[in-house]
């Protein structure tokens, strides 16, 4: 059965987000308000409303910046496609210096494509969605890994020369799909299973899987890993992840001085350069502004209403209408799920212990840490309950994706629990983070105020009066 | 047969009332990736979750969600409303994402006091059949040290060789539903290994024979057109009802309630542990098996030849993300091999469902010919 959605070359994901992309080199760095409203004039609906949410002045700086590294991570992939290295698709939560290691590979995420297309292209990417679904895939698949895997699957985009995929056993459907376009393309598919056993058996055993999956790649890209080049990744990944628990202690602070974008940012960042210049560059870029922020006592709103830590993903089809709306009305997006990266520094005293090093930082990505723990709701639980803790969150709110039946499943006890244990309210919503045809924008925007007003408020002034 | 029609979509069948009044154990599991071997050896009753009589799911969607597919749903239903209050324990599995949420929750309301996860690795390679094996260890362990039983390697080969006996007698079942003109149903052998997966193996196979002797016997079934079915967990009896009300025959199945369950189980190890890891994890014909699909394909392609069948059903519930989108490649595959196919997303267990259902299986045998 042919699909149903024609799409020509000139109209892939990645070959129209990179065309687009090819502004921002073009942008300058101190852009004044006058010039960013007379670019949103020019710009496609879609496109103008996601830079309207970027470009607001507070942290029109540091999105520059971010945009910039975007831009950088596309020019990489078309970089290495015509030099001949090889692109490898992978999922976000496969460390994406472990390729950077590689002098002949480039990684490209599906999710972070799959957001770039929702974000910058006209139809936000859906005509991708409706390609695949064409071919038969089940509607009840993930938007953040089908709308780029469905451009894909046109063969008319930019193509990846193969797939690892380290989904199994953290989420079916997300390792299906990869599994599925492997096939379909007929590419290589590595992998790395996730040991759903967090025993010292089980981490030794992922470990084990995780030197395997290097030699795979090795032998796929006929390259020894080089230690000095390692080396270079890993010191750079370290950096980062230095400036990332900076950032992480700047969130503690009330009203707090991380502006929520800076959520996505994070780990637009971690899943696209981490283990490059760049990425540190920008983190840096993130910490220094809000330091700035805390120095000058700024937040968006009057005041700091709301605490909230998201505990997955958040949504991704109107940034300005959830990070920006959020926090003009008071409620702080403190990160998500996917924020929880837990990033350690990795020993690069040697070859043996930077690859061992990387195989503890892959272990504990979101989802792989989480979904593949030997209880999917302990460790979830666990996590959400000593970042909240941590950040001092007064409310959670699950995202309530359609496609992660695995988070899904462990929702209800996750919630109970949080409420049990720490007296943390948890608002449950329903909707598709990537498509908007879902659940609409304003209803979730009204649905987190009447949380917020009803449950979250009314609890703070409880609190007060019982002392 | 009469007997076994009328009980075999019992959850609580006089069979293990009996088991348990004479004080036996009885241990639930829910995936063919469980060595009921193992379980048998010990001496304790392996009861497959079913979820027959497709409850209302409200305290599954409690605690899962709509999210979630309806089969595990209504298992969870079940166990949270004490249906399943008769097993003396639970062997989870991550079976699929679905599968394991069931689990969890039933683990976290009911609290068995022996629940063993045993983790299956999703792919085949001698790393993960060495994790495997130890996993079996670990599960064999578990269980002698609870129902303070000894599980030895004599206990653990006679059960493989009982389990054998079993399906050498499924597959003469088979046969017999293969076989031009077929004397057995799609429905009366899937109502027979429902049955079965709440039996121990010596009974099941005196249970067989019985079968087996009255069908040989039996008139022939009349029939418009073979078909084989394939797809997600299913113990809808009624669902093949439907399906061969219309005049459809299925003469052949891939299901977990199913072939897949037994079909193939090699290995060649001495060491029983071992071998169960060989046989458990070299034959899962399962999505969840990453990388083999090429091996399922030519299973299902292998087993629709021998069947001669005139078209394939892919049947998947909703939310199956494993079984969802297998059936893409299959469909392709399958109509390649010259393989008409229906694909047929439904709800577990719906009654609403089945007038579409009848409906689109009656299309699809026109559009056979039939």
């Amino acid at each position: 059965m042919p699909a149903q959605v024609e799409i020509r070359p000139y109209e892939g994901l990645i070959n129209r987000v990179y065309e687009i992309f090819s502004i921002v080199d073009k942008l300058p760095e101190n852009m004044s308000d006058e010039e960013v409203e007379g670019i949103m004039h020019v710009l496609p609906a879609e496109l103008a409303k996601t830079m309207r949410a970027f470009m607001v002045p507070r942290v029109r700086s540091v999105s520059l910046k971010f945009l910039g590294l975007v831009k950088k991570w596309l020019d990489g992939a078309h970089e290495a496609k015509r030099t001949g290295k090889k692109v490898l698709l992978v999922p976000f939560n496969f460390p994406p210096e472990i390729v950077h290691c590689f002098e002949n590979a480039w990684p490209i995420t599906s999710e972070v494509l799959s957001t770039l297309g929702v974000v910058a292209l006209e139809g936000q990417g859906e005509r991708y969605w409706d390609y695949a679904m064409g071919l038969g895939l089940p509607d009840f698949a993930c938007s953040a890994n089908m709308i780029e895997v469905g451009s894909a699957l046109t063969e008319a985009d930019f193509a990846p020369d193969a797939v690892i995929s380290d989904c199994f056993a953290s989420c079916d459907i997300n390792s299906k799909t990869h599994e599925f376009l492997a096939r379909y393309l007929d590419i290589p598919l590595l992998f790395l299973e996730k040991t759903v056993d967090n025993s010292e058996r089980g981490i030794k055993q992922y470990y084990k899987y995780f030197f395997r999956l290097i030699e795979d790649m090795e032998e796929f890209l006929g390259e020894k890993l080089d230690e000095e080049r390692m080396r270079m990744v890993v010191e750079n990944a370290n950096r980062a992840s230095e400036l990332y628990w900076e950032l992480w202690d700047l969130h503690k602070f009330s009203p707090c001085p991380v502006p929520n974008i800076f959520s996505l940012n994070t780990y637009g960042v971690r899943y696209t350069m981490w283990g490059t210049e760049e990425a540190v560059e920008v983190m840096r870029e993130m910490v220094d502004l809000c330091k700035q922020r805390l120095a000058k006592g700024l937040y968006p709103a009057e005041a700091e209403v709301a605490r909230s830590l998201w505990t997955y993903t958040s949504y991704y089809f109107d940034m300005g209408g959830l990070f920006n709306w959020m926090e003009e009305n008071g409620i702080t997006h403190l990160g998500d799920g996917l924020d929880l990266i837990f990033p350690q520094p990795i020993d690069t005293a040697s070859r043996e212990s930077m690859i061992t090093g990387m195989a503890e930082v892959a272990r504990n990505m979101p989802m792989t840490r989480q979904m593949g723990a030997s209880s999917m709701s302990v460790q979830w639980l666990d996590d959400i309950t000593w970042a909240s803790r941590e950040l001092d969150a007064n409310c959670c709110i699950y995202c309530g994706h359609h496609s992660c039946k695995q988070t899904w499943s462990a929702a209800s006890v996750v919630r109970a629990e949080l409420m049990k244990r720490s007296k943390i309210p948890t608002l449950i919503l329903q909707g598709d983070s990537w498509i908007k045809r879902m659940t609409p924008i304003t209803v979730l925007q009204e649905t987190i105020d009447e949380f917020v007003k009803n449950v979250v408020k009314r609890r703070e002034v409880q609190a007060r009066a019982t002392g | 047969m009469r007997t076994l029609q009328s009980q075999s979509t019992d959850i609580y069948t006089d069979y293990v009332r009996d088991w348990k009044e004479k004080g036996g154990k009885v241990l639930g599991y829910a995936c063919v990736a469980t060595p009921v071997e193992l379980i048998e050896a010990a001496g304790i009753l392996p009861y497959r979750i079913k979820a027959f009589g497709h409850p209302d799911t409200e305290l599954g969607d409690a605690y899962l969600a709509r999210f979630n597919c309806r089969f595990c749903r209504s298992c969870l239903q079940l166990g949270l409303e004490g249906t399943y209050d008769f097993l003396d324990g639970l062997i989870e599995t991550n079976g699929c994402d679905h599968l394991r949420g069931m689990f969890e929750n039933w683990q976290y309301v009911k609290k068995y006091e022996f629940f063993h996860y045993l983790k299956v690795p999703h792919f085949l390679r001698e790393d993960s059949l060495d994790y495997f094996t130890e996993e079996i260890q670990l599960m064999r362990r578990a269980m002698a040290e609870h129902f303070g039983t000894e599980i030895s390697d004599d206990k653990l080969r006679e059960a493989v060789d009982a389990y054998d006996e079993v399906f050498d007698r499924l597959k003469r079942l088979y046969a017999l539903r293969e076989k031009v003109p077929p004397v057995i149903s799609g429905a009366e052998v899937m109502r027979l290994i429902c049955t079965g997966s709440s039996m121990m193996a010596g009974d099941f196979s005196a249970l067989l024979d019985e079968v087996l002797a009255e069908k040989e016997k039996a008139q022939p079934i009349p029939y418009k057109a073979r078909l084989m079915i394939m797809g997600s967990a299913t113990d809808e009896v009624d669902l093949i009802e439907d399906i061969e009300s219309g005049g459809a025959l299925i003469a052949a199945d891939a299901l977990c309630y199913g072939s897949r369950s037994f079909w193939r189980r090699e290995g060649e190890s001495g060491d029983p542990a071992r071998l169960l890891a060989e046989r458990y994890l070299g034959n899962l014909f399962c999505p969840r098996m990453f990388t083999e699909y090429d091996k399922r394909r030519d299973y299902i392609l292998d087993t629709a030849r021998r069947a001669d069948v005139d078209g394939a059903i892919i049947t998947y519930n909703k939310f199956c993300d494993l079984h969802g989108v297998e059936a893409v490649s299959l469909r392709m595959d399958l109509e390649k091999a010259g393989i008409p196919v229906l694909v047929l997303e439904k709800d577990y267990g719906s009654k609403a469902d089945t007038g579409r259902i009848k409906t689109r299986v009656q299309a699809f045998l026109e559009r056979l010919g039939k």
